[in-house]
């Protein structure tokens, strides 16, 4: 150990929502002066770390020590004025003031109660040529291209003095050119002393800058290896871990989802070149009846886009569909693409999906009361009676009906949200991110109602982080990678494996493919 | 992101507190008008006397009208900020064409359809050019005034030598005026429609969640704009009944109508944030402030006590409101 203390040591912190333990006992040292990547799996633990680092979210127990010195739990003010700043991807810029009043947000200087504007200004620039960026400092932030954005959340935090930066997925939203230039501003910072923390899924980055990688998964550090001795084949290993291993295994060895259930040849949707200016491009692919095709690839990599456009939610988007063969204008409102029989259930489940006002019943009849009663004589116990058949049909209790949709649980209104597309009687059914916070065992039922909606003859489109759950569900995969298709993965062809996708969304070379799947076969047989 | 999506995956138990808490949010209101008509009735022993309830029904049918359109646009998360200025607009239109010798029912209709059409309008102005409710309808409001000012060329249009023109505002049926049972009707037909109807449970359906109900087909815009419409019609319809009670239209009475008619829809306990209320609540909210203001006058307090008081009770019955909210289970 060197004499200088850790910028930022956690000793066994854990945080528990409700029954969901985010945290598992995470210790975790990062030496000051260097850069650390903290990577793994969507919900693995990495931005609750950064959420306690901040002071934004309480650890359940735990402590945390910034430079040594034990930092106050869940106070963010005081934790900033420790020197630690965190930039998230939402960037907490003021559009309408100008880069330098953005810089000094939250201190302005003043004298007499009139903005220093000279001395802000000047403070500014000297600040950008220590860091070697320029961004001009008089146009409206607003206008500012997100990387510029971006360098003022970097030029604000050194304002206040930090010398401990946090990243989330700082490059997620930025184009290749911009990427490097942030790339290359990390590592200045570092030669200059300041200590980075990084959150990315891009390994490659986190290859190429860290001096230190930790590798989270299920709430727990499962790897902490220093940059020279990490490949990215361990660093996806390691973020899978075992269990998945062994599932892979199972798939590699059972075939996955690709089971019993026929698909038809018959081709139900078709799409070809769907875009949508800065997220997708020229995407084309297309489902058969009784086929559920996974999308597979990071979050951000337009897996979201490319079922809104479908579903008609992105009047923006372009592209060419054809239903059964027939070619039909693209869809640009809900309704039609509701007319096409094609039917979306949101990822943002609160948001998006149910209305928490309104009972289970008419949760699932709404947009469609006609199905279930007159229109001028909407019965609520006849509606419930009439209801209780798709809602049964997809596991929902027909006894709480009569609750409301917002006092369900999330697997009870994700079930309302399935029965609520199935009654429409979809062709095609967008699922988006459909087991997301959601307990084991309803998550089964709810895999289990998408087949049996596909046997039905739905072409049934799934995307979702939980990879394992891609494997199991889908006949075919699309793999998605930064709005572009990186490839399918026909699961008749060959088997549908998660090492698979995720080789193909992380590009990694073919040759060294093999490697990893013998040892994932032999660990999960060991 | 994916960490705190996972609480929702809990079925909570409500805590004693929450239970409470629930209770008042639905029942609050009337435990409220209970404890005005208590406390009325020891002020003035005559309170219930056939006359008084007779006399505050009636004073108060042309603005309890206003309120039944005013809980529509509410609860499909809406605001009407112009219902004032068509309420004034109805009472000059219906009194204008009465006066110029249309007949008393064309009149009527004539300035009905105006108040939908008007209505129409503000719905296109925030659903689809996208103006703000509370700006758009501040707007109109505004023009609507101005309008009725020019139809009545600033002076009141007298219509007591017009025949039938007050048969709505002051003759009786069983001594209690014909305004006092459209009211009533109108409280049980809107109620109908707005909870036994396709349309009624699509108006809940887009206030209390918007995407959610245009994802699952539910014409939103549509629906939306047809809450301003009923708003319009109501407010004139409220605007025809004051005419026909004082036998003048007049382009001034609008004034705090709009106001008044959305803390009646508040004080009865319909949420501002829309998707949630009752036509029912409305009611008991327009109750709760006629059986206030009557004890008011018996009381002889001065107008401006009184617009003070009123003005309190709407603030503590937000606040209240959102007090209940933040305590209630979820």
């Amino acid at each position: 150990m060197s004499s200088i203390p850790s910028a930022l040591m956690f000793e066994s912190v854990s945080k528990r929502y409700g029954a969901i333990q985010a945290l598992k006992g995470i210790d975790l040292d990062v030496a000051a002066g260097t850069v650390h990547a903290l990577v793994g799996e969507n919900g693995a633990g990495k931005s609750t770390c950064l959420g306690i680092t901040s002071g934004r979210v309480v650890p359940t127990s735990g402590k945390v020590r910034l430079a040594g010195v034990e930092a106050p739990a869940g106070r963010p003010r005081e934790i900033r004025n420790m020197g630690v700043a965190t930039i998230y991807q939402e960037l907490t810029i003021a559009p309408n003031l100008t880069p330098s009043q953005n810089v000094f947000l939250g201190q302005f200087r003043s004298s007499w109660g009139v903005l220093a504007s000279r001395e802000m200004r000047l403070r500014y620039e000297a600040l950008a040529l220590e860091i070697g960026v320029a961004v001009h400092p008089e146009i409206p932030a607003g206008r500012l291209s997100v990387a510029d954005q971006q360098v003022l959340e970097i030029l604000r935090a050194l304002a206040s003095g930090a010398r401990t930066i946090l990243f989330d997925e700082p490059t997620a939203s930025l184009a290749r050119p911009e990427r490097s230039a942030l790339l290359a501003l990390i590592k200045r910072l570092r030669e200059d002393g300041y200590t980075i923390v990084f959150v990315s899924h891009n390994l490659d980055e986190v290859l190429e800058i860290s001096d230190r990688i930790t590798v989270f998964r299920d709430g727990q550090t499962v790897a902490d290896v220093a940059r020279r001795d990490a490949t990215k084949h361990d660093l996806v290993h390691h973020m899978l871990g075992d269990g998945k291993a062994a599932a892979m295994v199972e798939d590699v060895i059972e075939g996955g989802g690709h089971s019993a259930r026929p698909v038809s040849t018959e081709e139900v949707l078709r799409v070809a070149n769907v875009a949508l200016p800065g997220v997708l491009s020229s995407v084309s692919f297309s489902v058969r009846k009784g086929e559920i095709l996974g999308i597979g690839g990071l979050v951000g990599s337009g897996r979201t886009e490319l079922l809104r456009c479908i579903a008609g939610l992105e009047p923006a988007s372009t592209g060419r569909m054809e239903i059964s063969g027939g070619s039909v204008a693209w869809p640009r409102s809900v309704r039609a693409a509701l007319s096409h029989g094609i039917v979306l259930v949101p990822e943002d489940r609160k948001g998006q999906g149910i209305i928490p006002k309104l009972t289970a019943a008419e949760n699932i009849g709404v947009g469609n009361l006609s199905r279930f009663c007159s229109n001028w004589n909407v019965v609520p116990r006849k509606l419930q009676a009439n209801t209780a058949g798709p809602a049964i049909a997809y596991g929902f209790d027909s006894r709480r009906l009569t609750s409301l949709a917002g006092t369900l649980s999330g697997g009870n209104q994700q079930k309302l949200l399935l029965a609520r597309a199935s009654v429409t009687n979809p062709r095609v059914l967008l699922a988006d991110e459909p087991t997301r916070g959601i307990d084991v065992g309803a998550k089964a039922e709810i895999m289990e109602s998408l087949r049996n909606l596909a046997s039905e003859g739905c072409a049934v489109v799934v995307v979702s982080s939980e990879l394992e759950e891609v494997v199991a569900l889908s006949d075919r995969v699309v793999v998605m990678n930064e709005g572009h298709m990186a490839g399918v993965i026909d699961g008749s062809e060959e088997p549908l494996t998660i090492s698979g996708i995720l080789k193909m969304a992380f590009g990694v070379e073919e040759d060294a493919a093999p490697a990893l799947r013998n040892e994932a076969v032999s660990r999960g047989t060991a | 992101m994916s960490e705190t999506a996972d609480r929702t995956s809990m079925t909570p138990d409500r805590t004693m507190e929450e239970r409470i808490f629930d209770w008042i949010a639905v029942y609050g209101m009337v435990v409220v008008l209970v404890a005005v008509l208590v406390a009325a009735v020891l002020i003035n022993p005559n309170f219930f006397a056939f006359g008084n309830v007779r006399n505050i029904l009636s004073q108060n049918a042309a603005v309890g009208l206003v309120a039944i359109g005013a809980t529509f646009v509410i609860i499909g998360g809406g605001f009407d900020l112009s219902a004032g200025a068509m309420y004034a607009l109805g009472a000059v239109v219906y009194a204008k064409l009465a006066t110029m010798g249309i007949p008393i029912l064309p009149s009527m209709a004539l300035a009905l359809a105006l108040g939908c059409t008007l209505g129409l309008v503000n719905g296109l102005l925030i659903n689809v050019l996208n103006v703000n409710a509370f700006v758009a309808t501040l707007g109109s409001a505004s023009m609507i005034s101005g309008l009725a000012f020019i139809i009545s060329g600033s002076a009141p249009i007298m219509a007591r030598s017009v025949e039938g023109f007050d048969t709505l505002g002051r003759d009786r049926l069983f001594d209690i005026t014909y305004s006092v049972y459209l009211l009533l009707a109108m409280f049980l037909v809107m109620s109908f429609v707005l909870h036994r109807t396709a349309w009624g449970r699509n108006v809940f359906a887009i206030g209390g969640n918007r995407e959610a109900a245009r994802l699952s087909g539910v014409r939103t815009t549509a629906v939306s704009v047809s809450t301003y419409a009923l708003s319009g019609f109501f407010a004139v319809l409220g605007g025809i009944v004051i005419a026909s009670r004082t036998n003048v239209g007049q382009a001034n009475l609008g004034g705090d109508v709009a106001l008044n008619a959305i803390a009646i829809v508040i004080i009865g306990g319909t949420t501002l944030f829309g998707g949630e209320g009752a036509l029912w609540r409305t009611l008991i909210g327009l109750l709760i402030l006629a059986a206030l203001r009557n004890v008011f006058d018996t009381l002889s307090l001065s107008n401006a006590a009184q617009l003070f008081a009123q003005g309190a009770i709407l603030v503590i019955a937000v606040a209240m409101d959102a007090y209940v909210r933040g305590h209630r289970s979820r």
